[in-house]
């Protein structure tokens, strides 16, 4: 018995075009968690991050005819979902100017971190991993958006580009300051 | 990063650990590590974090994610069918023909009570009781206003205003 060959995800896109609902299922499927990482270190909050990765596939259910195939299917969803992650922090961070966050750091604002607590159990080199998820969520916006992109979704500079439709050039060059300013942001909050 | 020398090699930090530098800028960077321990110190704690990012370990959706996904597009779908319905050029035949329908029927029963808001009992009611067509009210209010030949005890009951206009309210609405 031989195995059907995978579909690839440009192909299960044109059969939900021409009508074939399973193959939009098959996308949610493949890509639900990967969504839900990715919106999850905007957010922060897993309920926040499984609500939008939702309206990001309704999104993608209803616009299915905006899909062209110049496209790679991958970069097209990440769009999306990252636009509306995006906004959700500004909503957010209006929300936080009324209340008035006595915190900043430049251009970010702080949440404060609870030290000790350690829920991913992850230690490496003196970085916790929820130390690393703070510092992340402190970033301001474009440094946040390509260190998700670039180094926990793990994309390709080429989908990073496509993305955020910047020039590669750009985006060698910001994950570089965005790692910096990682580890200036990490340094900071171990003091 | 005092100078511009530590600050050109950290920017190419990136390139140097995913080894897409030229050979030239390359031993630039290995030549200045060797001799700039704060540039050192900075690439070895960023060597950390990425490996922590790395590390990471990945979220899950929750398991009704799917399914709680395809009923919110099956209600979007009912809602959608809805709207295609509302919005079709036979059905907004039959809704001007429901509201012309309703105009009719409200129409015809204007024209059989045509002045239920405003009975005669009421009006007269607010007009006081001179106005009051009724007879047995009429009566009442030459009673009252022969009052002051009354002996005294009657005199307090009809000779109050309240009194009077009461019992035409009473005697009205039991008319209706
Ligand atoms: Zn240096």
């Amino acid at each position: 018995m031989s195995e059907k060959p995978l579909k690839t995800d440009e192909q299960l896109i044109a059969d939900f075009q021409n009508g074939n609902e399973n193959a939009f299922v098959e996308l949610v499927d493949r890509y639900k968690d990967r969504l839900v990482n990715f919106v999850y270190r905007f957010l922060h909050d897993m309920t926040d991050a499984e609500d939008m990765v939702q309206e990001t596939f309704l999104k993608v259910y209803k616009n299915k005819h905006a899909y062209r195939e110049i496209a790679k299917f991958s970069t097209w969803i990440y769009t999306i979902a990252g636009n509306l992650a995006r906004s959700e922090l500004r909503k957010r961070k209006r929300r936080k100017t009324y209340t008035m966050s006595a915190l900043s750091f430049d251009d970010n604002e702080f949440t404060p971190v609870d030290p000790g607590k350690d829920t991913e159990g992850i230690v490496f080199n003196s970085y916790a991993g929820e130390e690393i998820m703070k510092a992340i969520y402190a970033l301001a916006e474009p440094f946040k958006t390509i260190i998700i992109l670039r180094d926990i979704q793990e994309l390709s500079y080429e989908d990073i580009s496509t993305i955020l439709d910047i020039p590669m050039g750009t985006v060698k060059s910001r994950v570089n300051r965005a790692r910096l300013k990682l580890q200036e942001t990490l340094s900071y909050l171990k003091e | 990063m005092q100078n511009t020398d530590c600050t050109f090699i950290c920017e190419q930090f990136t390139e140097y650990q995913e080894n897409s530098l030229s050979s030239e800028i390359r031993a630039q960077v290995d030549t200045h590590l060797a001799s700039c321990s704060a540039c050192r110190e900075i690439f070895q704690k960023l060597t950390g974090v990425v490996e922590t990012l790395h590390k990471l370990p990945s979220l899950q959706a929750s398991t009704d994610f799917t399914s709680t996904l395809l009923s919110r597009i099956e209600t979007l779908n009912q809602e959608t069918v809805w709207q295609k319905i509302y919005s079709s050029s036979y059905s907004r035949v039959a809704g001007y023909a429901i509201a012309a329908g309703l105009i009719v029927a409200i129409g015809i029963n204007i024209l059989i009570d045509p002045i239920s808001p405003i009975k005669p009992g009421v009006q007269s009611n607010y007009a006081g009781e001179k106005i009051n067509p009724d007879p047995r009210t009429e009566s009442l209010a030459e009673v009252s206003d022969s009052s002051a030949n009354q002996p005294a005890d009657s005199l307090t009951l009809q000779n109050s205003p309240i009194n009077s206009q009461n019992q035409s309210m009473q005697l009205v609405s039991g008319k209706k």
